[in-house]
């Protein structure tokens, strides 16, 4: 193996990344993405978990992965394991109708079976996995327990899933048990390559495994004491201990393989993933950077659960119309006919119009607006609704560029709670989705505290336009009177937008708000109207 | 205008028939789906089928009546008028493919729809109240892109009613695509398997732009460069890279990279 490439490799680390970490959320996005393409399930979720090994429901379209430190290696060698968890699970969830728990004899064995024969389906379509499944396996290798120090039921069932799993075994087995897990081995062997062949499923699978079960003579139930498939308290391992397992792998893997050694380098340096690790890395630090830490010093909180399905609050129809309405913008000009310009309009000019010119304007919005969403119990009944709209809206100001910045609240165990949803320099993301989708509805509308625990990020941010959405009136309409005068002092043109339930509500509260100083103040009787209005005030 | 041509179309949903069929009864027709999917090629190999001449307007924001139902000219002191693509398609009975029709201005909609009318007619106010009367053969397609497509509108009722026969052409299926790319490309088939790999791409980033996970739709127009790229001797890997990838740069860092790691898990080294 080449020493300089290695080196050069963890020199970029140590220079530029080697200290930073991936953020969850950040980690999350791009995970989302690569299971939902891979596994072709528009709405799977990534998520979590404190267990060792992942956890996949088929039937949830979920998916949880033990976090990167339970992985072993460096930073890059941990991302690059836990990539290649996400890509067999998202072919488990593609593939399989089923997985077990890895707790007992009968799911290992099951899981096993099924993690080879969806490997096998998978590589079909990702060609481009294998170099990091050899990755996975060779430095998976180093931790996994010698055979010779376990007992028993586990001693038999780790050496079934070494062998059958990798080609080899580490340590030794007796002579009768090795027997077993050879035979094992062999079957497990013809029924993967059986279901391949036929294309049978996971049922099948599922239907073979006490055969390979009484082989291996252990009782189907029985508890395995830890998760064998591997264990995942990193031992630092040498380069050239990695290198050599490696080589041993793509030896077995690829038989036709003339240059093993350049192979094997390209392996172990991963140069092909480096770059998608370095993006996480950066992305993570500019959300370092946001000052989330003081947030929570002032009372504004960040819903924090990624274990949610944001895929409900997208209605892509109502976010295709909001983008068709103003995508004009975001095409960049328009004409005008005028006195003066680039293009004469000879047409124009027979016909006696005064601005026979044509000139082209390009469309901007420089404003920086601020939203506020109203989540009290009033909302309940619109809830998902609600949230679909103002995802709507977010995704379509978005998508022309506008700086915006998204805060909600609502009352949670009886403490009255300021959301961030979207801070201004954080682009609008899945991430921000999930925090849209927690949010529950519930509590009253103190809207004048909620104003006062937003002034300092109103003084830093300076929002030209602050879009406050509620359904009600506010608690305390003297206080919200006066907070309102305050932001409008610095400059904030201050807008409500009055949801009603119906034209007579929306109106009836659109007038109460204008009591309350906003200089405008909207009423909407259909959800689907708030992105529309709000886009269209911007326009204006 | 261009005279009807043989272009390399392979009828995969059965568009062609259809279009035939509305012809003979004198109906108008529509295809509406999205960039790429081989609207034009579709509507020039209709041309060459039934011998008429093809008037293609692509229409844009810069598109104007004038474009379509002629011009005044001034020489040697008098004023005289040519013929827009419109009138001209009319008096030659000639088969008038209106492209991308949802990014017309109103007032050329207009226009428009007094000649697509049952009469067929049209009166030239611009050249002394002339009426053109369409010749027999006159026939028209018209194609929209989806509404959210950049530049595109929502075409006025009164002129949807104009094409009764609406055809919709998505992305075809993997299989088909290659196929297609193979007729436009003359690929060598050692390479096909590369090309259905970037068709497969393709797809999963259509699939993504569809959710609003990606912010753009690859075309076939982009999986037939991809092939054409790998026909110049161009690695697959780079190809895609170049073709499928690159453009998400312009969203961040983080777009561009998601492509990439499909890229990579797709072609591997």
């Amino acid at each position: 193996m080449s020493e300089y490439k290695y080196n050069k490799l963890n020199v970029t680390h140590s220079s530029t990344l080697e200290g930073l970490t991936v953020r969850d959320d950040v980690l999350v996005e791009i995970a989302t993405f690569l299971s939902r393409r891979w596994s072709d399930k528009p709405k799977s979720l990534v998520t979590f978990t404190e267990e060792a090994n992942p956890k996949t429901s088929p039937d949830k379209n979920q998916i949880a992965l033990p976090h990167l430190r339970g992985y072993a290696g460096n930073r890059f060698q941990k991302y690059r394991q836990w990539r290649v968890s996400l890509w067999y699970e998202s072919m488990r969830l593609k593939y399989s109708t089923k997985v077990l728990s890895y707790d007992h004899a009968f799911g290992f064995v099951f899981n096993a079976l099924e993690k080879k024969r969806i490997e096998s389906i998978g590589l079909d379509d990702w060609k481009g996995m294998m170099d990091e499944i050899i990755f996975d396996e060779g430095i998976s290798w180093l931790n996994r327990p010698l055979l010779n120090s376990l007992y028993g039921v586990q001693k038999l069932l780790e050496g079934f899933g070494q062998l059958f799993l990798t080609g080899y075994i580490k340590g030794e087995l007796f002579s009768s048990e090795h027997d077993k897990v050879a035979k094992a081995v062999e079957l497990a062997t013809s029924v993967v390559q059986e279901a391949l062949a036929s294309q049978y499923q996971t049922r099948w699978i599922e239907e073979q495994v006490p055969r390979i079960i009484k082989i291996l003579q252990v009782d189907p139930l029985v508890l395995i004491p830890f998760s064998t498939i591997r264990s995942r308290f990193g031992i630092s391992m040498s380069e050239s201990e990695l290198s050599r397992q490696i080589e041993k792998i793509v030896r077995k893997r690829r038989t036709a393989e003339k240059n093993i050694e350049k192979s094997v380098d390209a392996i172990v340096d991963g140069t092909d993933i480096l770059p998608e690790y370095e993006t996480l890395v950066r992305e993570s630090k500019r959300h370092e950077n946001e000052g989330y830490e003081n947030l929570e010093n002032m009372g504004i909180s960040i819903p924090h659960r990624l274990d949610v399905n944001e895929s409900e609050v997208y209605d892509t129809n109502l976010i295709h119309k909001t983008k068709a309405k103003f995508k004009e913008w975001r095409t960049g000009w328009i004409e005008r006919h005028d006195r003066f310009g680039d293009e004469f309009d000879s047409e124009a000019f027979i016909e006696f119009i005064p601005t026979p010119f044509i000139v082209d304007l390009k469309l901007t919005i420089k404003t920086r607006v601020m939203i506020l969403l109203d989540h009290s119990s009033s909302i309940q009944e619109v809830e998902l609704k609600y949230k679909q709209v103002t995802n709507a809206l977010c995704e379509a100001l978005s998508f022309l560029g506008v700086r915006f910045a998204v805060y909600a609240f609502s009352t949670d165990g009886k403490q009255v709670k300021c959301w961030l949803i979207k801070p201004p320099n954080y682009r609008w993301s899945s991430i921000c989705t999930k925090r849209l989708a927690q949010i529950r509805a519930s509590g009253g509308t103190p809207l004048a505290e909620i104003y006062g625990l937003l002034e300092p990020m109103v003084r830093s941010f300076k929002p030209e336009i602050f879009f406050t959405l509620t359904d009600g009136e506010p608690s305390d309409t003297d206080a919200v009177r006066h907070m309102v005068l305050s932001f409008r002092k610095i400059g904030t043109h201050m807008v409500a937008l009055g949801l009603g339930r119906n034209l007579d509500e929306a109106i009836s509260i659109g007038q109460n708000l204008r009591y309350l100083e906003y200089e405008r103040s909207l009423a909407v009787s259909k959800l689907e109207d708030i992105p529309k209005k709000v886009i269209g005030l911007l326009k204006s | 205008m261009s005279l009807p041509s043989s272009p390399l179309y392979l009828d995969w949903n059965g568009a062609l028939p259809v279009l035939r069929k509305a012809y003979d009864i004198g109906l108008f027709a529509m295809i509406i789906g999205p960039k790429g999917t081989g609207k034009t090629t579709l509507v020039k190999a209709f041309g060459a089928e039934i011998g008429r001449t093809l008037y293609p307007v692509n229409f844009s924001l810069r598109t104007r009546e004038s474009h379509l139902v002629g011009t005044k000219t001034l020489e040697n002191g008098e004023v005289g008028f040519v013929d827009g693509i419109l009138v001209e398609s009319m008096k030659l009975g000639g088969l008038l493919y209106l492209d991308e029709l949802n990014a017309a201005e109103a007032d050329v909609l207009l226009r428009l729809d007094e000649a697509l009318d049952d009469r067929r007619q049209v009166v030239l106010k611009e050249s002394e109240g002339q009426t053109i009367t369409a010749s027999k053969g006159w026939t028209v397609i018209a194609t929209i892109n989806p509404l959210s497509h950049v530049g595109t509108k929502e075409l006025p009722p009164q002129l949807l009613s104009r094409f009764p026969v609406r055809l919709r052409l998505e992305y075809p299926p993997e299989e088909v695509e290659v196929d297609i790319i193979r007729r436009h490309t003359s690929i060598e088939d050692s390479a096909l398997a590369s090309v259905s790999i970037g068709v497969k791409l393709a797809n999963k980033l259509r699939e993504a732009a569809a959710v609003e996970e990606l912010y753009y739709s690859p075309s076939m127009r982009e999986t037939i460069a991809f092939s054409k790229l790998i026909k110049s001797g161009s690695e697959a890997k780079y190809a895609a890279q170049l073709v499928f990838a690159n453009v998400y740069g312009q969203w961040g860092d983080v777009e561009y990279r998601k492509v990439m790691d499909m890229i990579t898990s797709m072609f591997g080294n």
